[in-house]
């Protein structure tokens, strides 16, 4: 609570007392921004944490190898994320729901061990040290988090946007309203790529030494839920809870142990009570609408309209 | 030679524990459509409770191994009523149910972790983040010598007990009413309520019977590997379950049979032919390359939708 | 009503959508069989049909949303451009022109209504990313202008923008949701409109407001309708020609009054013994009140087919349609007053009914009357928001679906929902769930095995590939099994060739004449008043007139509201 209350009173000291702490939040913000994105397109994919080891390694190697500055360096690492979003996304995007995200996960887990372990440039595993690191760079992070924040929101309202909302409520009906869904939801997919690549890029720069721990599975399931509590009817949901999630462990110091405990139990009272996440409009009661036929075409053959139909995340 | 023939081996009797955790995620997915991501962490429970009875409590083996069984039983009940039950009442898409379980293995993981001695939850767990194994002389240590190889009783008997309890499993979903019915909520839930079936309790009794199958896991996998951590769920089985039941098909208790023993033989190849580092990822490039080209996988049917 | 005068006889520009020759098999069914069909500008068609004819499968075909096999699916653009749309993207082919609704309704349930209508103008709208990043300037004003014209076309279909367009639009009343998704498809600015039963669940009124909107499109906007609709009434009234599929093939293409009198579009509807008492009767109505009057009395019907039918295909021994006179067994099933809603529509809005024991009680009505509503909720699948229901000493509306399946009130649903994945016999094992007799369990099914030969040779087959008429023998033995005191068969005709539907509805009069009470929902009219013993009609949720079922026959404004007159 101490947290809490030196934030308000001292809020300079606090910031030089917890300067890593906020640039954690700035990070994990950003990474929990750029699964917002697909999620708003309806699309549940947990491969930020490869994306983001792409944008942090090539940061990290283009520093070693090439010393270009460093703007240079973190656009390259999010722009090849996007690369790689673009070749895995296009067969990937054809499956649905469940097995969308366990696609996903496999990327993220053959980017961490095929990659990062195994070739000599990227320090086989035992990670690499930073050269140029700038343990003060925050602000940086949060300005890029504000514009970014910021023109996602003002995107929802655009045609992009729109058919992003269309396509999450119903897909079919979207297509059906000349919707490309295959290609809007790449660009989903392509966009986040690129922002968790910027968020390895800034956290490499971040730190002195980045290794293949940094991008585990876990952090994926992390990411998620800092998206889904903070809820993902506006960009600034997934912040706002990114930054409760990581600063959770100082606000309660005492339980500070039981850290994960606590993310687990918040994780399953929200989901349960509260849904839509802490920012989000409570889904209104709705009919339920009754087909005026459910079968009226014969029971035996039915028509492969896409090849899995296990229901799609809602919002 | 010998060394590879040993090294296949080894494959056998881990792909009946991938397999035997793979039933369990597969009944879940089948019957009701949802991942269930605490299973990892029952696995783990029932290691850990199967050497907490042993190690720390001093119960013998043979006695403690149905103990943590039926304690995983216990927590496919909890599973149910808090993560499962409420968000079906609320009719609340099948994303909330995923995350639901994913924060109770959450919670069950970190609530172990911090097992210290001295802590309330000393009972079960005094070791931390530490790895610890089972006492030596829990199981026999003896072993056949068969051509040259060893054949260590314990994992021969892992294999037989596996087996036996697929055919059983099959059996029972095959063969019994209480099978039929569950195979009669997996396809088509309404139909199931036109019959009289209760749903509900069909849902429990699998949730109970896949938790049961994942602690067996567990206690096997503590058997068969010196290697008993609150991590062993989150590292060992969980993604690799994912890769077994994407292989075998999701929803088929014989794909997921099948996919174990896949994966566990593309492992251990691996191993030989390209080294430890590339091992690792093969379980992730094998799911993503079958969900590319095959997403049903090799026993899965494909869902329709209807326009 | 008064049908839209005709389109002058067609000269090359007036072609709008030619199909030729269409084809679409799966897994042995034919789906489309080989259609031709023709659109002109202007025209309102109608494409009608028994269920499981094809009518959605070939607006499928048209739409891209499933794969042509063979034939030709031709887009005329404007006279010199002709598009091919066959196997094409969904959304290209929507991009074109083609705007279509759902039969399953498919809106953007959590967006708002207005939000929904401004989704349906993506194709025309350019691409704003960076004018959206500013609250003003062409952004806005493209917004505003937007959401305009989506409130305009709100009022068009008449809906209220000002009360509702900041709904959600799932919380909007059925009949409105359903006009929300033509306003949706209106923002594409279509060249043909493709309506998949946009009338299903409105009442008369707003059946004809959905009427004069259709024809107001037409004539003042150039739109071009193609509906599939079950409303006969609607059809006839609103439609300048009508196709007719049955079994995937188009039997019947012409104005409303040659359609509605061409036998093989009466057989189709009603059934082989209509067709040939009809003969030279000319139209539906007469060719009901025939048949009507070949039943009315007791016994066997003086129809020379009925012998012959009792020895059906099914293999079943049962005469044909004999039928009880009125029995005063003991009440089995009481309903009063019952009200079932789904959120704030009322599908059920105060329905009274009983069946005695020995009965065969008919629920007959409109798609979306209300039917199948009432069979859920009396098996438990359903809650009821008032009223009573009671079978014997259990309160059907409190007892949940395992304790009515147990007193034995055993129904055979709608659709079957055969269990495809599991043996036939397994499913006839499933429907003795919750029988505790396993013995007499195990020779029943035999019998049953054996009664339906079709069964018996395929019973380790999985379910799944049987035909749709096994797969509802499959479904009545099933229940059967179940030792129901009361069977319940929810449009056990749904899908089935005439033929099939002859023998299914002997099996069920060689039931009643076993004993059975059966209370029966159908959709076919005519043979499940000539099967029962009383019955009931449902009007958009309440019953309008009941009575014995000869009675019911013989009621001009029965005949008119469901034989197309």
């Amino acid at each position: 609570m101490r947290f809490l209350i030196d934030l308000f009173t001292h809020p300079s000291a606090w910031y030089s007392a917890h300067r890593l702490l906020v640039a954690q939040m700035g990070i994990n913000s950003l990474l929990a921004v750029s699964i917002w994105v697909t999620l708003y397109a309806g699309m549940l994919t947990l491969a930020n944490v490869g994306f983001m080891a792409i944008g942090g390694y090539t940061t990290v190697i283009m520093a070693i190898h090439l010393h270009t500055p460093l703007p240079l360096n973190i656009a390259c690492g999010a722009l090849l994320a996007g690369a790689v979003g673009v070749v895995i996304g296009l067969p990937v995007l054809r499956l649905k729901g469940v097995y969308l995200a366990i696609a996903t996960v496999g990327f993220g887990e053959v980017v961490r061990f095929g990659i990062i372990l195994n070739l000599g440039i990227t320090g086989k595993g035992q990670g690499l040290t930073n050269p140029v690191a700038d343990t003060n760079a925050i602000l940086p992070v949060w300005i890029v988090l504000g514009i970014l924040v910021a023109g996602l929101w003002r995107l929802t309202r655009s045609k992009l946007g729109q058919a992003w909302a269309a396509i999450r409520s119903n897909e079919l009906a979207a297509a059906s309203g000349a919707i490309d869904t295959a290609r809007y939801k790449l660009g989903a997919f392509v966009l986040g790529a690129v922002l968790a690549g910027l968020a390895g890029g800034l956290d490499a720069h971040l730190n002195f030494f980045i290794d293949p721990t940094e991008y585990a599975f876990n952090r994926a399931v992390l990411v998620l839920i800092f998206a889904f509590v903070g809820g993902i009817l506006v960009p600034a949901g997934p912040v706002l809870g990114a930054v409760l999630l990581t600063a959770l462990p100082e606000i309660f110091r005492s339980a500070n142990a039981y850290r994960d405990v606590l993310d687990g139990l918040i994780l399953m009272l929200i989901v349960v009570f509260r849904p839509q996440g802490l920012i989000g409009r409570r889904p209104d009661r709705h009919r339920r609408t009754r087909p005026a036929r459910p079968h009226a075409e014969p029971a035996t053959a039915s028509e492969p309209v896409s090849e899995l139909a296990t229901p799609e995340p809602g919002p | 030679m010998r060394y590879d023939a040993q090294q296949i081996l080894n494959g056998v009797f881990l792909g009946s524990i991938y397999a035997l955790f793979a039933v369990g995620y597969t009944l879940v997915f089948g019957v009701l459509d949802v991942l269930n991501l605490a299973h990892s962490a029952v696995f783990m429970l029932g290691a850990v409770l199967a050497y907490s009875l042993v190690a720390l409590h001093g119960t013998p083996f043979w006695i403690a191994a149905p103990i943590a069984i039926v304690g995983g039983g216990v927590m496919g009940v909890v599973i149910e009523f808090v993560c499962l039950r409420p968000l079906r009442r609320r009719d609340a898409p099948p994303i909330t149910a995923l995350i639901s379980t994913i924060g109770l293995a959450l919670v069950l993981v970190a609530l172990v972790e911090q097992g210290r001695p001295g802590r309330f939850i000393s009972w079960l767990w005094r070791d931390g983040a530490n790895s610890v194994s089972l006492p030596k002389g829990t199981v026999p240590d003896r072993a056949f010598h068969l051509a040259g190889l060893i054949v260590p009783e314990t994992k021969v008997a892992i294999l037989v007990l596996s087996l036996i309890l697929m055919v059983v499993l099959g059996a029972v979903i095959g063969r019994t009413n209480a099978g039929r019915a569950m195979r009669a909520v997996a396809e088509n839930p309404t139909a199931a309520r036109i019959l009289g079936i209760n749903v509900d309790r069909v849902i429990l009794t699998t949730l109970i019977a896949s938790s049961a199958l994942a602690a067996l896991s567990g206690v096997l996998y503590g058997v068969a590997i010196s290697d008993i951590s609150p991590y062993i769920g989150r590292d060992q089985v969980e993604l690799r379950g994912l890769a077994v039941i994407v292989l075998g098909g999701m929803g088929s208790v014989t794909g997921s049979i099948v996919g174990g023993y896949l994966l566990a033989l593309i492992e251990v190849i691996t191993l030989l032919t390209l080294g430890t580092n590339v091992r690792a990822a093969i379980a992730f490039a094998a799911l993503f390359v079958m969900l590319v080209i095959r997403p049903r996988g090799l026993f899965g049917t494909t869902a329709r939708e209807r326009v | 009503m008064t049908p839209v005068p005709p389109v002058p006889p067609d000269t090359d520009d007036a072609v709008l959508l030619e199909l030729t020759g269409v084809r679409r098999h799966f897994g042995g069914v034919k789906a489309v069989d080989g259609v031709d069909l023709q659109v002109d500008r202007g025209e309102i068609v109608g494409l009608i049909g028994p269920n499981g004819a094809g009518k959605t499968t070939l607006v499928n075909l048209v739409t891209g949303h499933a794969r042509v096999d063979a034939g030709t699916i031709r887009l005329h653009r404007d006279a010199r451009d002709v598009v091919d749309l066959e196997n094409r993207p969904v959304h290209r082919v929507a991009g074109w022109g083609l705007a279509r609704t759902f039969q399953n309704l498919r809106l953007y349930g959590e967006l708002s209504v207005v939000d929904n209508v401004i989704i349906g103008m993506h194709a025309h709208r350019r691409s704003d990313v960076v004018s959206m990043m500013v609250p003003v300037g062409p952004g806005a004003r493209g917004r505003a202008e937007r959401a305009e014209r989506a409130r305009a076309l709100l009022a068009r279909v008449g809906l209220d923008p000002d009360r509702q367009g900041r709904q959600a639009a799932a919380t909007l009343a059925y009949g409105d949701q359903r006009r929300l998704e033509i306003a949706r498809a209106l923002a594409l600015q279509p060249r043909l409109l493709l309506l998949d039963e946009p009338a299903a669940g409105m009442n008369n009124a707003e059946k004809d407001r959905l009427a004069d909107l259709l024809r107001s499109l037409v004539a003042d906007d150039g739109l071009t309708v193609l509906l599939i609709e079950h409303d006969l009434r609607l059809v006839m009234g609103l439609c300048q020609r009508i196709a007719v599929m049955d079994f995937g093939r188009k039997i019947a293409d012409g104005p409303p009054q040659e359609v509605s009198a061409d036998p093989a579009v009466i057989a189709a509807y009603l059934g082989a013994r209509a067709a040939s008492a009809a003969g030279s009767a000319g139209d539906v109505a007469a060719a009901a009140a025939a048949v009507a009057r070949s039943s009315v009395g007791d016994a066997r019907s003086t129809d020379p087919e009925a012998g012959g039918a009792a020895e059906g295909g099914f293999g079943v021994a049962g005469p044909g349609t004999a039928r009880r006179s009125v029995s005063a067994g003991t009440t089995l099933l009481e309903v009063e007053d019952l009200h079932v809603a789904y959120g704030a529509i009322e599908a059920v809005r105060g329905v009274s009914l009983s069946v005695a024991e020995g009965e065969v009680v008919t629920l007959i009505g409109a798609n979306g009357a209300g039917k199948s509503t009432i069979l859920r909720t009396l098996s438990g699948l359903v809650r009821a928001s008032s009223g009573r229901a009671t079978f014997g000493a259990v309160d059907l509306l409190r007892a949940g679906a395992p304790a009515i399946v147990a007193a034995r009130l055993i129904q055979v649903p709608e659709g079957r929902e055969i269990l495809g994945t599991l043996t036939v016999e397994e499913n006839l094992q499933l429907g003795a769930w919750h029988r505790t007799d396993a013995a007499a369990v195990r020779t029943e099914i035999a019998q049953q095995l054996e009664r339906f030969p079709v069964l018996g040779q395929r019973r380790s087959l999985p379910a799944g590939q049987l035909s749709g008429g096994e797969q509802q023998v499959l479904a009545i033995a099933r229940g059967l099994l179940g030792r129901p005191r009361l069977l319940v068969l929810d449009e056990p005709s749904l899908g089935l060739a005439p033929r099939l539907v002859e023998e299914v509805f002997d099996l069920i009069a060689g039931l009643h004449t076993e004993g059975l009470t059966i209370l029966l929902v159908e959709q076919n009219a005519v043979r499940a008043l000539q099967l029962a013993t009383r019955g009931y009609v449902l009007e958009t949720g309440q019953v309008t007139v009941a009575g014995e079922a000869s009675e019911l026959l013989a009621n001009p404004r029965v005949q008119s509201a469901y034989l197309g007159t």
